[in-house]
């Protein structure tokens, strides 16, 4: 469960985030999607903990991330790529987060095996592809076996065989009781996979509700996208 | 527990990356390979009657010269703990950087900078605790029956620890400044600089006496006794006064990093 209330972000004298407010509930897919800029990653980087809010809160499971003990195994998250250091090979960057969270060894093999890395796991991550990276991103978010899943863009970088892998994954985890929340800017990407959608566009929240609520009255959610942000954009 | 799990992570960070090795090998590996040099050409000068060409005769000092690289060693390690959490990922591989994850791995920053901390005191202790030893054994074994061994086994001892403590020092420096420049560059040219081709506090204390309270300078008579430069510090005052700019300077890295968007 996420919960997201009066979110207020400030850059200087730039509002980045007005009030914004939603919730991600546990068995669903929840698709945050909005143009670039619109405050998607400002959102998520408060919600785990990276960058500091100027007003409101983001609550996971009831918490604020940095009160969790070992966040690993609440949340698994992927916000800047592969998050790992380029000299380093993907399994040495899984085995300190393991660490850190106390999380077993035996679970690097488990999650390797999972994003389909296991015969890249010695290479060095600066020799990675785009999609590659995403792939060590996604493993080390899956390393705690996490409750809740923050995926920035997720499917960015992945070729078609690798967002259907990913579509199959999230909806796996989310069928499985699992709260899954993902940004994106790619409509067709997530209209197939997300249960909730929240859009948002500078910086505030223009729709939230089930797909079918959002969509209704447009003929796609492309459409309804479109037609909401622009809007916003307008005002 | 969460303490332990920290460093431990952050002990992995640094050995699995290669400037965390290079910067062990150096203090290591560079210091030993130093000492070779130093006792050979001690031997030859001893072995052919013209003590005058070199510096000591005694085979710890003929060691402890190479304790210059220990410092370059701590350096580095220090540098590489949080100078690697903002390397730029290659734009192919999708850019990013590494302390997005370090930070929801670990989302107590002052939790994160302690165990950093004490990844390096530990890394620096010990490569000091294997190095010295080793060192002053060959340096003994090379310069052979030609040693005249100037120093006691206790004022060595005093020395080894005071060495080990300005190294350790040095490298939580190191590690606090880095936290504020959040790149590894700037740091490592120039503490690496001060601390082994020029050093600016030297050149300092030219202008102003105020320059030997400068860390590196109080901190001189840690390893290399009384016969140095004139003026100054003594050994403990500088002990303490180095400590002190050590935890200042680490309050103010952990207040700005607490602060600090990620």
């Amino acid at each position: 469960m996420i919960d997201i209330e009066q979110l207020v972000k400030r850059h200087g004298a730039r509002t980045v985030l007005d009030r914004v407010g939603f919730q991600a509930a546990p068995g669903r897919v929840t698709a945050f999607l909005g143009p670039n800029g619109a405050g998607k990653s400002s959102t998520l980087r408060i919600l785990v903990g990276l960058d500091r809010a100027d007003g409101g809160h983001a609550l996971v499971a009831g918490r604020r991330y940095s009160e969790l003990a070992a966040p690993l195994r609440t949340v698994g998250s992927m916000l800047d790529g592969s998050g790992a250091h380029r000299s380093r090979t993907a399994r040495a960057h899984l085995a300190w987060v393991a660490r850190s969270n106390g999380i077993g060894g035996h679970r690097i093999a488990e999650v390797l095996d999972r994003v389909g890395l296991t015969d890249h796991a010695r290479a060095r991550v600066g020799s990675y592809s785009l999609g590659m990276g995403q792939r060590l991103g996604l493993a080390a978010a899956l390393l705690g076996e996490p409750e809740v899943l923050v995926l920035d863009e997720p499917v960015n970088g992945l070729d078609p065989e690798g967002i259907r892998w990913i579509r199959g994954l999230l909806r796996g985890h989310a069928d499985a009781g699992g709260t899954v929340l993902l940004s994106s800017h790619l409509m067709s990407e997530v209209a197939g996979l997300a249960d909730d959608i929240v859009m948002i566009a500078g910086g505030r929240i223009v729709a939230s509700g089930p797909l079918d609520e959002v969509t209704s009255g447009y003929a796609d959610l492309e459409d309804a996208f479109f037609a909401l942000t622009d809007a916003e954009a307008s005002r | 527990m969460r303490l332990i799990r920290a460093v431990s992570a952050e002990l992995s960070k640094c050995l699995t990356l290669p400037g965390g090795r290079a910067g062990i090998a150096v203090a290591m590996l560079g210091s030993i390979a130093l000492t070779v040099l130093n006792a050979m050409t001690a031997r030859r000068a001893l072995a052919s009657g013209q003590p005058e060409l070199i510096a000591s005769a005694s085979p710890f000092e003929t060691a402890f010269a190479a304790m210059p690289l220990g410092t370059v060693g701590a350096v580095v390690l220090g540098v590489i703990a949080i100078g690697s959490e903002y390397t730029p990922n290659s734009p192919d591989a999708g850019g990013g950087r590494q302390i997005g994850t370090t930070l929801t791995a670990l989302p107590q920053r002052i939790g994160l900078l302690s165990a950093k901390a004490v990844a390096v005191v530990l890394l620096v202790v010990g490569i000091a605790a294997v190095t010295l030893p080793v060192s002053i054994g060959v340096a003994r074994l090379i310069v052979g029956e030609f040693a005249v061994e100037s120093v006691s086994v206790a004022e060595a001892v005093v020395r080894c620890l005071g060495g080990t403590l300005y190294w350790t020092l040095t490298g939580l420096m190191a590690l606090a400044i880095t936290t504020l420049t959040r790149s590894a560059t700037v740091p490592l040219i120039v503490l690496i600089m001060n601390n082994s081709l020029v050093s600016f506090s030297l050149l300092l204390t030219n202008l102003t006496s105020l320059a030997h309270w400068l860390p590196d300078l109080a901190g001189r008579r840690l390893f290399t006794g009384i016969d140095t430069v004139d003026g100054g510090l003594d050994a403990v005052p500088g002990a303490w006064v180095m400590a002190a700019w050590t935890v200042a300077l680490l309050l103010v890295a952990g207040a700005v990093l607490r602060r600090r968007d990620a």
